[in-house]
């Protein structure tokens, strides 16, 4: 390989046919004069090295109405490898990702190595994560790198960030959560997923059916099921909440649904029965009336609330399992309607914000899958603003990357991309401030199934393609098929 | 300022390309005649090959050049084209080796080396083309004794008596595949010939193509010799002829049965058959080659290629346009 052009922060290298080099892998060039310092670069597009008359040259080779013309060549010096070789170089499209100094790492690329004299040689991962010293104490095998070597993140790489899971349909994306929540479990994190296609129920069990060593400590919770709550457990602000925001109710009916609220606490009778009896002797307008007692017969035909108090338990008993020995919760919304998954949702954030201001919990990964199709537009800032300091870190995993708000691309952490063909697509991602655009674009484009482009403090802001690893976990996500059982 | 003043309103014409021969200019045209002749497609399955060769200096070295040659001969035989590709041949030429090196050469390709002790051997900067010349000859040499029945094309006249073509040589070569019941025909991409002041090849007389002009009453000074009889060719539509030379052996209805034949058997594009274009297409190096060339020296040899300082461009800058401006 030899060094050719730098712009920027982008260089190119020439590379020969006989050096295996693919997108995404990373060299390092060391100069010739300067032992000490040297450039890591990551390749990030593999093209055809402009050779003068190439064009020529396959012209040549097909003159005969398109077909290859027969012949023989008489080559006693053997001059054709060398033509091949040169037909066959390549340039490489290299981004300057660090500079070595006596084995310490800066993100600076001022410094040039000598264009004549640098070594430049393909630097396994290994090597990488040791100079970048990404050895943690609660170490996630995410699976294998190119070079056929593991790729481990730390667990405390994902603590206190926003992170995203995203790539177009049947990439691998909830593949890799299942992978993460349980590592994280097994570090005694508390772990709560919107599961909004019941894909995480079994995480609990082995691909076979059995029970695997997670299994007490996943708790699958279904709204109106088992998953249920009482209005004493409730705050006024949960429930305006969800009133205002799931259910759209309007102010005026919301100041006389507080006034309700309150006398019925003073009463001590906040039942839903006679939250509906208040309701309709309340003296107020008949269409603020109307507006309530809509409202109300949606919360109660949604199921999810309860008078029974012990039967409204199992959310707090399971976080403070959880809280003891690690566990994950999963919300099952698979059946659960748009305005019943809202209502639950709502529930659930802000009962989550209750108990981490008190203290109650200490800190919780939420894995939320598309979760446009039910957080309400306000909750992206919160989520990455107000939450995140409350201890909620959020992973958003979704297949449609332009339903997640551009500051959240920005503010986002860590980013594991899967593939992605569609350029629009690709720009909405690329946007992400961890990461330049053509990495992005170049890289993941033309990633296999279930490789991902790691980005960001995970892998100490080295893009990493890694093929994530098999799990051992009973699948759920798997697509209803119509010809399945015809084949 | 006086010889401007005779081409004024009259076109002229860029990048016209430069004779490496002047053989031509020893030719008399001052009697020359046309005579029209019509052509018309004769397709009987007649096998047509063509030879070209090519030649250029890769580098310099201290002592001498680099220099590298390569030949290609193509036919046509039932529709399809196929090739034979020699070379390419790389040479080292000091003024040391120069006379060794063409002497094996011609010794290798013709046994003849005592044929040229007349003549000097060729300067440095003349031994790209005329190591060229000897491949050429070789391999038109090898299709006369391997061809029955066709047609064989030449690059270039079949003017002989000049250093690269000796004209036994040339006749030999003739005789050869009239022995074996070819025709020869020798187009020329440029010529010098003039009638009336004009190029032949510029001559339009309003006749619809394909057809020939032959030209009697040219008169070669010696030691110029003529081996063939000289014609224009003009065998598509379009603006393009070329200088076409036929056995003079060859009794004229043969001839001109001949370029029918090869009407009939051959592709053409701008009045060019496609056999010999693709000849010249095989041999010639592209840029990629001269690189994989470079690149075989450098390996092979340890040879380190320097790019010597243009003194046009060093001196006067961006007026300096190369040395193939002096």
């Amino acid at each position: 390989m030899k060094l050719y052009k730098k712009e920027g922060n982008i260089l190119q290298i020439l590379s020969f046919p006989n050096e295996t080099i693919e997108k995404g892998d990373y060299l390092l060039i060391e100069d010739g004069d300067n032992a000490t310092k040297a450039l890591i670069v990551q390749v990030i597009s593999v093209q055809f090295a402009n050779i003068p008359g190439i064009l020529e040259e396959l012209l040549r080779s097909l003159p005969d109405g398109g077909e290859l013309m027969q012949g023989e060549d008489f080559d006693p010096l053997e001059i054709a490898p060398h033509i091949t070789y040169i037909q066959d170089a390549r340039l490489l499209t290299c981004k300057i990702r660090a500079t070595v100094e006596n084995e310490s790492l800066s993100p600076s690329s001022s410094w040039l190595p000598s264009r004549s004299r640098s070594a430049i040689k393909k630097l396994p991962i290994p090597t990488l994560f040791k100079l970048g010293k990404t050895d943690g104490k609660l170490p996630i095998i995410l699976g294998g790198t190119k070079d056929a070597s593991l790729l481990t993140i730390d667990a405390s790489s994902l603590d206190g960030r926003l992170n995203i899971i995203t790539g177009k349909k049947e990439t691998g994306k909830s593949h890799l959560s299942k992978l993460l929540i349980p590592n994280l479990v097994r570090y005694g994190a508390t772990v709560v997923v919107f599961d909004l296609n019941g894909e995480y129920v079994s995480l609990g069990m082995t691909a076979d059916g059995k029970r695997n060593a997670y299994h007490h400590k996943i708790h699958v919770l279904t709204p109106s099921q088992n998953f249920k709550v009482s209005l004493k457990q409730l705050h006024l602000h949960v429930l305006l909440s969800i009133l205002i925001h799931a259910l759209h109710l309007p102010g005026t009916s919301a100041r006389e649904f507080r006034r309700i609220w309150r006398s019925l606490k003073e009463m001590g009778t906040l039942t839903i029965r006679e939250l509906g009896e208040a309701i309709r002797n309340w003296r107020c307008n008949q269409h603020v009336r109307d507006a309530l007692f809509s409202r109300y017969y949606a919360l109660v035909n949604s199921g999810f609330f309860s008078d029974n108090v012990a039967e409204a338990m199992l959310l707090e008993e399971s976080l403070f399992r959880a809280k003891k020995e690690g566990g994950a919760i999963i919300i099952n919304l698979r059946n659960t309607s748009s305005i019943d998954r809202q209502i639950v949702v709502e529930y659930l954030l802000g009962r989550l914000v209750e108990l981490l201001k008190s203290w109650k919990l200490k800190a919780i990964f939420l894995f939320a899958e598309e979760a446009h199709l039910y957080l309400r537009e306000t909750y992206w800032d919160d989520i990455v603003t107000r939450m995140r300091h409350f201890g909620i870190f959020t992973t958003f995993v979704t297949n449609q990357p332009d339903t997640i708000r551009q500051n959240i691309y920005r503010q986002a952490d860590n980013i594991f991309l899967f593939n992605f063909t569609n350029e629009h697509d690709l720009e909405v991602v690329s946007r992400a401030a961890r990461v330049d655009a053509e990495t992005v674009k170049s890289i993941a484009r033309d990633l296999p199934p279930h490789y991902c482009l790691a980005l960001g403090k995970v892998v100490r802001d080295f893009p990493m393609v890694v093929k994530v690893k098999a799990l051992d976990v009973k699948t759920m996500g798997e697509t209803r098929l119509f010809f399945k059982d015809m084949n | 300022m006086h010889s401007l003043k005779h081409v004024q309103n009259q076109p002229f014409q860029l990048n016209q390309q430069t004779f490496q021969q002047n053989s031509q200019e020893r030719i008399q045209t001052a009697r020359i005649e046309l005579q029209h002749i019509p052509l018309e497609r004769r397709p009987e399955e007649t096998v047509v090959a063509a030879v070209d060769t090519s030649s250029m200096k890769i580098g310099e070295t201290s002592k001498g050049i680099l220099i590298a040659v390569r030949g290609a001969s193509v036919w046509k035989q039932k529709r399809n084209y196929r090739y034979l590709r020699l070379g390419p041949f790389i040479f080292h030429i000091t003024e040391e080796n120069r006379k060794e090196v063409y002497n094996i050469l011609q010794m290798t390709c013709f046994n003849s080396s005592h044929e040229q002790k007349r003549q000097s051997s060729p300067r440095l900067f003349q031994m790209p083309t005329r190591i060229a010349n000897l491949l050429e000859r070789w391999l038109q040499n090898m299709l006369s004794k391997t061809v029955s029945n066709g047609l064989i094309l030449f690059d270039g006249s079949l003017t002989s008596g000049i250093a690269d073509t000796p004209s036994q040589r040339m006749k030999k070569i003739l005789d050869n595949t009239r022995k074996r019941d070819n025709v020869v025909l020798a187009f020329s991409k440029m010529t010098t010939l003039r009638f009336n002041g004009y190029l032949i090849t510029d001559v339009l007389l309003g006749y619809k193509p394909p057809y020939l002009f032959e030209l009697s009453g040219l008169k070669p000074k010696p030691p110029i010799v003529l081996l063939g009889d000289v014609y224009v060719a003009r065998l598509t539509k379009g603006n393009y002829a070329f200088r076409l030379d036929i056995d003079k052996e060859v009794p004229v209805e043969r001839r001109v049965e001949s370029i029918e034949k090869l009407l009939g058997n051959d592709l053409f594009s701008q009045s060019y058959p496609e056999t010999l274009r693709l000849a010249h297409i095989f041999c010639t190096f592209t840029a990629n080659e001269v690189i994989a060339m470079q690149h075989f020296i450098s390996r092979k040899y340890n040879l380190k290629i320097i790019n010597r300082p243009d003194m046009h461009r060093l001196l006067f800058g961006p007026f300096g346009k190369g040395e193939s401006c002096s």
